[in-house]
């Protein structure tokens, strides 16, 4: 199991060959195509690009270059005990042997 | 003249990793299709600032930009460095977007750089300069940059939507190469510093930012110190707004930040909203809040640097000589990934990366691309 999920992190980087990409991306585009003629000629053009990036959690081709990632970060409650007590040996304040390991 | 060799690129996604990756790498590029779809097609101001930029650091660099400025060609020059050097940033982004490829060109150039940028230098979407005091300076040490020489000095402040910054960047020039780097111990936190600032509000906002922050720490570590940095007349800018920047230092000298700033919107961004209709500011006790729990979250997370500068550690990796680094990050950040898949395609170094479940962290591990500071040798 851990030389598969190995793999996928660097098939996640580095992709692990365009005509998988390829097939993903012409999905949305043919279901498209049941949809009546009118629908499609007002669809911006923007539309289906994005509903891509959000499946494949793939950067936004025009998106804004930003470093600072602030996600889900911020959802625990830091102020309940038992959270806290999670992260406690990562501070010197908690137990170095465990911190050690 | 032989005829250049550009690598095509298309859109306008990391155009600034692009931009530095190729200038490293002595790389012509050409990008087509900049934003040709939208409604204001081609490079954005600040895109446009960064270039010149570019050009005033460098020699013999050339950029050329269509009329919609869709297109652009860039072939890079070697980079001078020099004194006393002035850009203005503009206002579209923080010189935080500025600093991050800035810094790394500096270290390889024919002379230190020093600069001077104006603009905005705290805002909610780029690494504050606070946090590049703190945090980014140190992780470049860790390579190998001598800390003489390195420095940011902040001068006034400015927030958006009006700016007024001004900081001074010094950068010293490596004078081989870096220095390839074993950094996979995180260590214990030991102490959290901070500076929390205001400009054109009541210092009371720092303080009311300091009092949340510190009561989520509390719990966790005695050793939390933040200080104030109340700025007022000339210093302050040109709008309102406060902020925080957070790091915390571990016993093996990683250092893990987070920073926020609250300021009003871009004119753009209100462009419906009548100006007399404008929101408050929010309450600064929920951004201590707020913020204490994002570095609780990075801290969690693991690894020896925080999400915010994975690419730039990538990066540093990959510039190394030809030696082998291991580090230690928390979780890939979707802006790592994209300097990961940039650097494979202009410096061919790819990174062997592995996860490391017992803690739930990744292990990186490559071979630098063994880039000498090449301007330096010219000379």
């Amino acid at each position: 199991a851990l030389s598969r999920q190995n793999k996928n992190l660097m098939q996640l980087v580095y992709g692990k060959s365009t005509s998988d990409l390829a097939s993903d991306i012409s999905e949305p585009q043919g279901s498209t195509d049941d949809e009546s003629e009118d629908d499609d000629f007002f669809k911006p053009k923007g539309e289906g690009a994005k509903k891509l990036t959000d499946a494949l959690g793939a950067v936004d081709v025009n998106g804004d270059e930003c470093s600072k990632f602030t996600s889900s970060l911020n959802t625990k409650n830091w102020n309940d005990h038992d959270v806290v007590q999670s992260i406690r040996d990562r501070f010197v304040t908690g137990d170095w042997s465990k911190a050690a390991q | 003249m032989a005829k250049i060799n550009y690598k095509k690129l298309q859109g306008s996604q990391n155009l600034r990793l692009r931009l530095l990756l190729s200038t490293l790498s002595s790389t012509p590029i050409l990008i087509v299709d900049i934003r040709s779809n939208e409604t204001i097609p081609g490079l954005r101001p600040h895109e446009i600032s960064l270039l010149r930029l570019i050009e005033k650091v460098c020699d013999d660099c050339h950029v050329e930009i269509n009329e919609t400025g869709t297109k652009l060609k860039y072939k890079p020059g070697i980079v001078m460095g020099g004194k006393y050097l002035v850009h203005d940033c503009g206002l579209s982004r923080s010189i935080g977007y500025f600093l991050e490829p800035l810094v790394v060109l500096g270290l390889f150039g024919k002379k230190p750089l020093s600069i001077r940028l104006k603009g905005i230098t705290n805002d909610s979407k780029d690494p504050s300069i606070d946090t590049f005091r703190s945090t980014t300076l140190n992780i470049l040490k860790r390579f190998g940059v001598p800390s003489e020489g390195l420095e940011l000095k902040i001068e006034n402040r400015g927030v958006p939507p009006l700016g007024g910054g001004e900081v001074v960047l010094s950068v010293p020039i490596v004078h081989t190469s870096l220095m390839a780097v074993n950094w996979i111990d995180e260590g214990m936190v030991k102490r959290i510093r901070g500076v929390s600032f205001s400009t054109r509000v009541s210092a009371q906002f720092e303080n009311a930012i300091i009092h949340a922050a510190r009561g989520i720490f509390n719990r966790l570590l005695p050793d939390v110190h933040i200080f104030t940095d109340h700025k007022a007349g000339a210093q302050a800018g040109n709008s309102p707004g406060f902020g925080i920047s957070l790091v915390a230092e571990t016993t093996s000298g990683c250092y893990i930040s987070v920073d926020t700033t609250i300021s009003y919107p871009r004119k753009e961004e209100t462009a419906e909203i009548e100006d007399d209709e404008r929101a408050d500011l929010k309450p600064p006790a929920d951004v201590g809040v707020e913020i204490a729990s994002a570095l609780l979250g990075e801290i969690e997370q693991g690894g020896v640097v925080d999400s915010t500068h994975q690419g730039l550690l990538y990066i540093l990796c990959a510039l190394c000589p030809q030696d082998v680094s291991k580090i230690r990050v928390g979780k890939l950040s979707p802006y790592g990934i994209e300097a990961l898949r940039l650097i494979k395609e202009f410096l061919s170094v790819t990174f062997a990366i592995k996860p490391d479940p017992s803690t739930g962290t990744v292990i990186l591990k490559c071979v630098g691309c063994g880039l000498k500071n090449l301007s330096r040798k010219l000379s």
